[in-house]
């Protein structure tokens, strides 16, 4: 009991100083839970959607693609309109209607403007049906009747101030569709940033899918009394060839729609946590240093109480109740910031276009209970070993003044520790740089990634006298005796120093070696384009979806051009030579494509692979395989019939542009597909006549005006572009460390906040023989930048090993350009003096505030 | 040692006052209304410049108190306050920060140095603090007389206590401060150890001029000094000129007995 009670004691005493550690516990709960609640919420809404969205029986084309996924021609699988028919006959049936639904579509306004997300989330075009009015209401107008009807949904119509009478064009694979808006209807559960657009069946059939009497799939609704099971069973019964087709209940086809969409919640989610566990880690860096430091401070304390009985378990127990009590605090907290930030994030989905609805927030009971859990253990385990030091605190410390000696023998022991730790992680980088085998070098790449990290956490304290000094002779030596006293302050306690500055190492490290990484990438990418790429002009979509035919042939009408390269992807079952098979996919390309793109051959002749019944495979697949020029591959198209094609070339896959591609010509795979099921291009190459570049490029662009899906890029847009999606890419996860930079700040702030205390009677004397405050505060923070820039220095460091490292071991997947980012570098480290300055704002105000008297008086 | 003194520059009265500090009417009251404890009671008191003042009293009469407002470490109340010709009551923290900086030297009790420092930078602090050069021949000439030439280059946790108060009495001369104020400089010694610092502070008077004001409850170290002014009750009560230890212990015995009785 009085354990409990001095523990309470002692935590109310120094609340400022546990404060900040309980803000870094309740940051990474935070992180966690608000990650937890924001895929749940997302979950849910995607539930409720697909739930209301899906007919209690769906009959759709056995090949037809799960929700999300671009249908390989570029226009849905159909069914015939017969199917209706004989689903009609069915037992149990109360109602089947015939569904159109496309989402190789985009819809544009008066002005060419895209009305789809640029976001991701699919523009849907299809028929209003009954089976829309589960999930949607028709808000204003009515429904679209005639081919040149059409109605929008409600969240589109407000983001883009569509009104009734206004005219929108539909491009779809079979040709464009302007139509006027006849009604406004909105989604009666949350619609995450779809755009939608209906017409009525005819027209959608017409439009959509290019022939009358089919449909993508058949809705059916079962009678009062008939489970959705027992349906299917019934509709299997009645369709004639049932295997033709897929059947899925309600629940099926939620499910089936949920986990296209499940895998890709699955990666933010686990990389989220993978930041809040950074967070974590750098969060214990601060717990471990709270309670070292108040443990040393109480040395006395713990002495007496020592001496008047109290047991060794005793003072370990009550340093640990209170990390308890900290524990329960900082993630209480954390679990209501945690909702809080999905909240927020679920508000930030919205500035990018994807809308949620704080309606169906859902914090399911696991989540407070894992933040609490997490939050706990972690702060319990970070205090345990502070808490054994003050076990072993002997009675006799109440007696002799306050002041540890340093323990010369741990520190061989950590230094042999840290040594043999680092040496094995570099030894590990080594062999990363030396392996012919990806997967065994990634081996090598984590092994050494973790054991340099906590090798130089281990001798972080040992660093800091060294780095320390160096940092000192560089650059507090400008600061006279001032910068001289900070610097003594930054050594006095080596540990400190070192842990303190690891924490900020943690996330400088990730930040180094990513951006290495990173900027390998561009310059690796560049440096392929300019060595390989032929062509001038690149026309694409941004979100993946393929060229319409207009658009195609809006590009091919374009003057000054001298050629245009057609580039399709189709998927095929290859069965090899050895017997083995493959699902793969076929680059279909006119023979134009090697001029385009300039691609090394380990043997044969690429020109010759564009002949007929010839195709190319990569390096590595025909390594695997043992496939040799003049080899014959069984290439079984999924959308037509089956072809022997002879290998003509294998290209080297040395390469980050098009690597392992398998080509083909366009003339060949159109032997086998027949041209209504052949896919639309994935990419156009043009190639401008020379000198007439420019007007080529102004024309094309006037050119796909109408088809603002497509960009058109010359090779400077190209590179600029990989370098905005790198960067961009690089910026999300440089803001998801920025949380564990702050964990790290704090860690700064309280050490320097409880230095400033403990060198209370010092900071007096100074001040009595003549320091001024701002020379007083100018000493704080320059120990405070001194450490800082520790941190940053090995972090840095650190993560320019690993970077390099595993650049070396990307060059097997063709990241050839090893490229550090100095400019990035650089700027982080001086950052991160500023970032000094900053966590010694409060510490320094507070020494500078400090009562003279009161500081020499302490103990008198 | 005694020959080749150079007279330092405070030592010279030509351009200064005989009285290096004086008090008139200090009041220092902590509290307000009923709580209201009045630790200077209208204090008047002159330093003479170039002597050996030791402050006595019994324990809360206010001598520590009068310390502190006279080096400018605390306020007053009401009451003014001159060092030299400067009036230090009501300066800014500023402006009393230098005028400790290079006027002023300190020896306390205990924790005189910053352990970062070794003792040759303890002892030049205030003058690089201030950014002024130590001057070499006085600097040699105040390690010499303290006698710590041949440690230097130590730490203060590798000193001794009595070594360690010589180092603080080594700062408190190297920068030639008008002022040297001891804050029972002696308390935490032993008697020999405290008895080499006090012939230190007296021959740092007697030869190179200096002027210290140094509080004490201990006779024996009263007896170093020139005067002997008696507080009690945050009042000045009695004085005494070269005193000697059983002088002092006497009128000491006297003040007890006498403020037994009232």
């Amino acid at each position: 009991m009085t354990v409990w009670k001095t523990s309470v004691r002692n935590f109310l005493a120094h609340k400022g100083r546990m404060a900040l550690s309980a803000v870094a516990v309740l940051l990474s709960v935070a992180f966690v839970c608000g990650t937890l609640v924001f895929t749940d919420t997302m979950n849910t809404t995607f539930d409720k959607l697909f739930a209301a969205t899906s007919a209690d029986v769906t009959v759709s084309p056995k090949a037809a693609e799960a929700a999300g996924d671009m249908p390989e021609s570029g226009r849905p699988e159909s069914l015939p309109a017969s199917v209706l028919a004989e689903v009609e006959k069915a037992d149990g049936v109360k109602d089947a209607e015939g569904g159109v639904s496309s989402m190789s579509v985009t819809v544009v306004d008066r002005n060419d403007e895209n009305m789809g997300s640029e976001t991701g989330a699919p523009t849907i075009a299809g028929n209003w049906t009954r089976n829309e009015l589960r999930s949607m209401e028709i808000a204003s107008g009515h429904a679209p009747r005639g081919p040149t009807e059409v109605m929008v949904d409600a969240d589109t119509a407000e983001k883009h101030h569509l009104k009734i009478g206004d005219e929108l064009r539909t491009i779809a694979a079979t040709g464009d569709i302007t139509a006027k808006i006849s009604g406004i209807a909105a989604f009666t559960v949350t619609n995450p940033g779809a755009a939608v657009v209906f017409f009525d069946t005819a027209t959608a059939q017409r439009t959509l899918l290019g022939a009358p009497d089919v449909f993508t799939h058949v809705n059916v609704t079962a009678r009062p009394g008939v489970d959705d099971t027992r349906l299917k069973e019934n509709v299997a019964a009645a369709l004639g060839d049932a295997g033709a087709y897929k059947l899925r209940t309600q629940k099926e086809a939620a499910d089936a729609d949920k986990d296209s969409m499940g895998s890709f919640l699955d990666v933010m989610k686990y990389a989220m946590l993978g930041f809040a566990g950074i967070a974590f880690l750098v969060g214990v860096f601060l717990i471990v240093n709270t309670f070292s430091m108040l443990v040393a401070q109480r040395t006395r304390e713990i002495g007496l109480m020592r001496a008047i009985g109290s047991s060794r378990k005793q003072v370990n127990r009550s340093v640990l109740v209170e990390a308890v009590l900290l524990g329960v605090v900082g993630s209480a907290l954390g679990v209501a910031a945690g909702i809080g930030l999905a909240v927020g994030l679920m508000k930030a989905m919205g500035a990018v276009g994807m809308e949620l609805s704080t309606n169906d927030l859902t914090v399911a009971w696991t989540t407070p209970v894992t933040g609490l859990v997490l939050g706990i253990v972690v702060t319990v385990l970070a205090a345990y070993i502070p808490a054994r030091r003050a076990g072993k605190v002997s009675p006799m410390a109440a007696l002799r003044d306050a002041g540890t000696p340093a323990d010369a023998k741990s520190g061989r022991v950590r230094a042999a520790l840290g040594l043999v730790l680092t040496g094995a992680g570099a030894a590990g980088l080594w062999a990363t740089t030396r392996v012919d085998e990806a997967s065994e070098g990634s081996l090598y790449l984590g092994l050494g990634v973790l054991l340099t990290l906590i090798g130089f956490i281990v001798i972080g304290p040992l660093l800091a006298g060294a780095v320390v000094r160096a940092l000192g002779a560089a650059v507090l030596r400008l600061f006279g005796p001032v910068g001289r006293l900070a610097e003594r302050n930054a050594l006095r306690n080596p540990r400190r120093t070192g842990a303190t500055g690891a924490a900020l190492m943690v996330g400088l490290a990730l930040v180094a070696c990513l951006s290495v990484v990173g900027s390998s990438m561009v310059a690796s990418a560049t440096d392929e384009l300019d060595k390989s790429v032929g062509t001038d002009f690149i026309v694409q979509s941004n979100a993946g979806q393929l060229v319409v035919p207009q658009a195609a042939d809006a590009v091919e009408k374009v003057p000054g051009l001298e050629r245009v390269t057609h580039y399709k992807v189709l998927g095929a079952k290859l069965t090899n030579p050895d017997g083995s098979t493959e699902d793969e996919y076929v680059t279909a390309a006119d023979p134009t494509y090697p001029k385009d793109l300039r691609r090394e051959t380990v043997d044969g002749d690429l020109a010759k692979a564009y002949g007929e019944r010839a195709m190319s495979v990569g390096s590595d697949y025909a390594a695997l395989h043992k496939i040799e020029v003049g080899d014959e591959i069984t290439v079984a198209f999924r959308a037509g019939k089956t072809a022997k094609l002879t290998v003509a070339a294998i290209t080297s896959d040395d390469t980050s542009v098009d690597q392992g591609a398998m080509y083909t010509s366009i003339a060949t795979a159109g032997t086998y597909v027949s041209d209504d099921r052949m896919p639309g291009d994935m990419i156009m190459f043009a190639t401008a006549e020379d000198g007439k570049e420019k007007e080529a490029y102004a024309a094309l662009k006037t050119a796909l005006a109408p088809y603002p899906q497509y960009k058109v890029q010359n090779q400077a847009d190209f590179k600029q572009d990989l370098k905005d999606q790198v960067g961009q890419l690089l910026n999300i996860v440089y803001g998801l460390l920025a949380l564990a930079i702050v964990v790290a700040v704090l860690g700064v702030v309280n050490t320097l906040a409880l230095s400033v205390v403990e060198r209370t009677r010092e900071i007096g004397l100074m001040r009595a023989i003549g320091l001024s405050r701002r020379q007083l505060r100018r000493m704080i923070r320059l120990e405070s930048v001194v450490i800082a820039l520790f941190g940053a220095l090995l972090g840095l460091g650190l993560g320019m090993g690993w970077g390099t490292s595993a650049q070396k071991l990307l060059a097997l997947e063709g990241l050839g350009v090893l490229e550090i980012p100095w400019p990035t570098i650089l700027t982080v480290f001086v950052a991160s003096a500023f970032v000094g300055l900053f966590a010694a704002l409060v510490p320094a105000f507070r020494a500078g505030r400090m009562n003279v008297l009161n500081a020499i008086a302490t103990d008198g | 040692m005694t020959t080749a003194v150079t007279i330092p520059r405070h030592g010279d009265t030509g351009g200064l006052t005989a009285v290096a500090a004086r008090a008139r009417q200090v009041v220092k009251a902590y509290g307000a209304g009923e709580t209201r404890v009045v630790a200077l009671d209208h204090v008047d008191v002159d330093i003479a410049r170039g002597q050996f003042t030791a402050i006595m009293g019994p324990s809360g009469s206010g001598k520590s108190t009068l310390m502190h407002c006279l080096a400018g470490l605390d306020t007053v109340t009401s009451g003014h306050i001159h060092l030299g010709d400067t009036e230090i009551t009501g300066l800014k923290d500023k402006k009393l920060t230098q005028l400790r900086r290079d006027r002023i030297g300190f020896i306390f009790q205990a924790f005189n140095l910053l352990p970062t420092l070794d003792a040759l930078e303890n002892i030049t602090l205030p003058m690089d603090i201030a950014g002024r050069r130590p001057d070499a021949g006085w600097l040699d000439q105040v390690v010499e007389t303290v006698g710590l030439a041949g440690r230097l280059k130590h730490r203060p946790t590798q000193l001794s206590g009595g070594q360690q108060q010589r180092v603080a009495v080594a700062r408190a001369l190297a920068a030639r401060p008008e002022i040297i104020f001891g804050d029972e400089p002696t308390g935490n010694l032993d008697s020999r150890a405290g008895a080499e610092v006090l012939s230190f502070l007296r021959r740092s008077v007697d030869e190179l001029g200096q002027t210290i004001v140094m509080v004490t409850h201990d006779p024996v170290a009263a007896s170093y000094a020139d005067r002997v002014l008696y507080l009690a009750d945050g009042s000045l009560v009695d004085e005494m000129t070269d005193p000697t230890a059983d002088q002092v212990l006497d009128r000491m015995k006297d003040f007890d007995a006498r403020g037994r009785t009232s």
